[in-house]
């Protein structure tokens, strides 16, 4: 995909991907032209337009700062292709399995932890008769499970936000997408690739 | 006007049919959850999603769009999918400390095992 325009540009070399779905003139200004080029920008509108509305998302762009739209385009993009993939649970289903996850590997370390703990623990001398000298092993199934239901999502949902909007925290889509801030949607052929990848990834999980 | 009109028809100033698509959903108890979803999705939108699931996965089609709004109203940037960031990186964090810590069980093992064969010699 070749790269957008920027920001402040006009629509000099025909329309936006938008405004080629939407089959209209795509004027000097356009809020999506930076951000759906000509090429596949209207496949990724079409997702967008599905799910959101043209009128819905030209709204939230406009609420957005200039120098996030990039990010909240990709983001609004992510979220309409994950709808369509499913239509009853979109990108939350990801969200729980990722939840899941985070469960799961946070029990296991818990128990290697406690395991590192007995290993570090000062040995006791041999004992002649070693029919039940050492304490018992640790089993995952001595720990507590815990198994989120898939609306339980509050509580990650506010601090998260907070922490969020509170803290100087590096941009998702840097450790997402690994690009800069100034980039757009149609800037790397990279993005693409990993947001395929994320897409798919999404899908299966 | 119908008192029993649900939360999604009283937002859209308008009566509320037997069949309203919106009416099992949309409770007049609850009437921030319409307008949150109405805001970013827009009704004809969510009525045209909901028209093409099955009656029975509608609520659940319903609370996530909900919970997807919602965190598009907190955070117009990157909604969810900065959830979905922040998992990956705890993800990510986690597996990086189960890694490290089970290398720390193998020296530990090691030594352990070198103490005792010192201790026998």
């Amino acid at each position: 995909m070749s790269s957008s325009a920027s920001p402040s540009s006009s629509c000099g070399g025909g329309p936006c991907g938008a405004c080629k779905f939407l089959r209209r003139k795509c004027v000097a200004g356009c809020i999506f032209a930076p951000y759906f080029d000509s090429e596949q920008g209207a496949a990724h509108f079409a997702a967008v337009h599905k799910v959101f509305g043209a009128s819905n998302v030209s709204k939230l762009l406009q609420h957005v700062p200039e120098h996030k739209r990039a990010d909240a385009v990709v983001s609004i993009c992510f979220e309409a292709q994950a709808r369509l993939r499913d239509p009853i649970y979109g990108c939350v289903s990801h969200i729980v399995s990722l939840q899941q996850q985070v469960v799961s590997l946070q029990t296991e370390l818990s128990y290697v932890q406690a395991h590192l703990a007995t290993l570090e623990l000062p040995q006791p001398p041999p004992a002649p008769v070693t029919s039940s000298g050492s304490p018992p092993p640790l089993s995952i199934l001595d720990l507590p499970t815990i198994t989120p239901s898939l609306y339980e999502l509050s509580p990650i949902f506010e601090p998260m936000s907070s922490t969020w909007t509170m803290q100087q925290q590096p941009r998702p889509f840097d450790h997402l997408f690994d690009v800069p801030s100034s980039s757009t949607i149609g800037g790397s052929s990279e993005l693409q690739a990993l947001a395929r990848d994320f897409l798919h990834g999404a899908n299966s999980s | 006007m119908n008192p029993k009109r649900c939360a999604a028809c009283k937002y859209l100033r308008r009566r509320c049919p037997k069949d309203c698509i919106f009416s099992p959903y949309f409770p007049p108890s609850d009437p921030d959850k319409f307008a949150c979803i109405h805001r970013i999705y827009g009704a004809g939108n969510v009525s045209k999603m909901l028209q093409q699931i099955p009656v029975q996965t509608r609520a659940e089609a319903v609370e996530s769009l909900s919970f997807e709004a919602k965190c598009r109203v907190e955070d117009p940037v990157y909604g969810c999918v900065g959830i979905i960031s922040l998992l990956q990186t705890e993800i990510q964090k986690t597996q990086t400390l189960l890694a490290r810590t089970q290398a720390e069980i193998t020296v530990a093992q090691a030594k352990h095992s070198q103490t005792q064969v010192n201790e026998f010699m």
